[in-house]
């Protein structure tokens, strides 16, 4: 195995112990149908349509729609990835809605396998320069245990998130 | 409950002592997160990482002004408008000024100890704006008017069936006892609240010097809702929170989820630097940071500086017998357990909080859980002794230590006194009642030194 290889592996076991769903797909024809098998038959989906990933993923254009806060699911590449942690990385570069991670209740991340860093120290030794507005990075879906410390998934965020490293 | 003072901790800890639900209920969530800590813990190595932390943290305590200086340029030139309050009253001030100024009638609140140590709230809604508390433990207890009794888990005194009577007779909602129910209750009635809110208000983990960056750690989102959804956004933090870089991070990211809560890592960990700028479709178009001092400035200079590292993580609390056992409201202030037995004392003075400083037994298990090696032992000790020094330990225990102290440095006197505990002693067991003179062993019919060959 290479070191990208055991990178890739460490960030889908730590992803999934987040309680994301993760999935992996070779190329354009598989990130399509893992996204139409993911999305299924739920309702709007908001997709930013601005990277290749993106345009490949929402092959689907009918139920498209561009307000994501009225979107059930969103469908977007992320700028980053994280082995450590099993996390992905928002950024507002490039007039990106970081909220459109947040408000729909479904996120599906697109993560391309050479944008996955082993650590938080690699991920952060990059922002030398200047950071954006936002950047958030995001571990499994929204939780809470504020009542009787029982975990709960999908308080104000997201109930579910899949991450497919392409 | 919430209108418990630190001058009469002894009465609160023995009303908590008896209430039943209460006790089960913290032994049950300081149980859970104790496991789930050491649990997490396994796959760092907290001995290296806590003394890195603590490094970082005394970095930032050695050169603060200079510090906040370095944040305060770097998040205007971000965009921010930085604010130095110098206590409460002036941080409360300037946030209701900035949100008169934007006609600002609904405020979205995300959890924040600081705006509780400022009673922010309260301040809002006496100049006429509805705040809505939006992290699910603060929305409970803002609901039932009552204040948090954990850093972290602010409702952790409260049980499923409690909250759920709460919701059916605050929210209309049907009576559900599901967690998971209650949940999505609060996350509909909330969501209104997050997409219509004039301004959002938040706290912060940590400031970047270097950046001027904000970070916040939220698990639920609504961190991230009241930061990023309203246009205008107000952060208030205490001056300590800087670290120097974004380098210094990873190092918080790897301690804090898992001293809190036991996790690897919160589900949001927000970087916020500056306002929206053009281009952007983040971020509010107007941030404003409230820099809260409230005496930290001169704690700084003091022999219990060390307190200021404390990253709030809540672990010291968790393993602390007496707050265990009394739970948060009893020490009757923002903070409980030991971090806020030595926090309460020297922010609000020794006059209005001395009982707090009994409020350990000094068995050290703090110290061992603090992620940044805050010495909370030596510390309570230290305000001990200045409860001493500042005339506040009470008659009887001054009288009882002068007299104690004079017949020890007298053999003659001690063992006259060791024969007049033995005649007097039933006398005593009932003069001074059940629970203080009872509880001790009947003295030996001969001591033990005069048994010495």
């Amino acid at each position: 195995m290479s070191v990208n290889d055991a990178v890739i592996a460490l960030f889908l076991e730590n992803a999934a112990r987040s309680a994301a769903v993760v999935h992996r797909a070779e190329g354009a024809e598989q990130l399509r149908a893992k996204v139409s098998e993911i999305v299924g038959q739920e309702g709007d989906v908001f997709c930013p349509l601005v990277t290749e990933l993106e345009k490949t993923a929402a092959a689907d254009r009918a139920r498209l729609v561009s307000d994501y806060a009225s979107a059930l699911v969103t469908v977007e590449e992320v700028s980053a990835a994280i082995a450590e942690t099993g996390s992905i990385v928002c950024a507002s570069s490039n007039g990106k809605a970081v909220q459109a991670s947040l408000l729909p209740s479904h996120h599906v991340a697109i993560v391309p396998c050479d944008r996955i860093f082993a650590t938080l120290d690699d991920f952060f030794a990059g922002f030398a320069a200047a950071l954006p507005t936002n950047l958030t990075i995001i571990t499994g879906p929204s939780r809470t245990a504020d009542i009787e410390l029982n975990l709960v998934i999908g308080v104000h965020g997201p109930e579910r998130l899949d991450i497919i490293v392409v | 409950m919430s209108s418990q003072t630190s001058l009469d901790f002894r009465t609160n800890a023995a009303g908590a002592v008896k209430d039943g639900a209460l006790r089960q209920a913290m032994r049950q969530a300081t149980d859970t997160i104790g496991t789930k800590r050491s649990d997490a813990m396994e796959s760092v190595d907290f001995t290296a990482l806590r003394e890195k932390a603590s490094a970082i943290r005394m970095e930032v305590l050695d050169n603060l002004p200079a510090y906040i200086e370095r944040f305060t340029t770097q998040a205007t030139q971000a965009g921010a408008s930085v604010h130095r309050a110098a206590d409460a009253g002036s941080a409360n001030t300037i946030i209701a000024g900035i949100l008169k100024s934007n006609n600002v009638r609904m405020v979205a609140k995300g959890k924040s100890m600081i705006s509780e140590e400022t009673h922010l709230n309260a301040h809002l809604e006496k100049e006429g704006f509805e705040v809505v508390e939006t992290d699910l433990g603060e929305y409970i207890i803002q609901l039932a008017g009552e204040t948090p009794s954990h850093i972290l888990v602010p409702a952790i005194h409260k049980n499923r069936q409690q909250v759920g009577r709460l919701f059916a007779e605050k929210l209309g909602a049907d009576y559900s006892e599901d967690p998971q129910v209650l949940t999505k209750i609060a996350r509909k009635a909330l969501r209104e609240k997050f997409l219509t809110a004039d301004a959002g208000i938040s706290g912060a983990n940590f400031a970047i010097a270097e950046s001027g960056s904000l970070v916040i750690f939220t698990n639920e989102g609504n961190g991230r809702m009241v930061t990023s959804v309203p246009p205008l956004h107000i952060a208030i933090l205490s001056i300590e929170k800087i670290l120097p870089s974004l380098a210094d991070l990873p190092t918080f990211m790897r301690l804090l989820p898992r001293s809190a809560t036991g996790q690897m890592l919160t589900s949001y960990v927000s970087i916020l630097t500056g306002n929206r700028k053009e281009g952007d479709a983040t971020g509010a178009r107007e941030l404003h940071i409230v820099l809260l001092d409230n005496g930290r400035s001169e704690i700084v200079k003091g022999d219990c500086r060390e307190m200021l590292k404390c990253i709030r993580c809540g672990a010291c609390m968790n393993v602390c017998p007496v707050y265990r056992t009394v739970g948060g409201h009893a020490y009757g202030w923002t903070y409980p357990g030991p971090m806020g037995i030595v926090l309460t004392t020297l922010l609000t003075g020794m006059a209005g909080s001395h009982p707090l400083v009994d409020a350990s037994t000094l068995c050290g298990a703090c110290n061992d859980a603090c992620p940044v090696k805050v010495p909370l032992q030596e510390m309570i000790l230290k305000q001990r002794v200045r409860r001493v020094s500042e005339g506040f330990s009470p008659a009887g225990v001054s009288m009882g230590m002068r007299l104690f102290g004079a017949a020890v440095k007298s053999p003659l006197l001690f063992s006259f006194g060791e024969r007049l505990v033995g005649w007097l002693w039933s006398l005593l067991r009932r003069a001074g009642g059940e629970n203080v003179v009872g509880r001790l062993p009947r003295p030996a019919k001969s001591p033990f030194s005069r048994r010495m060959p």
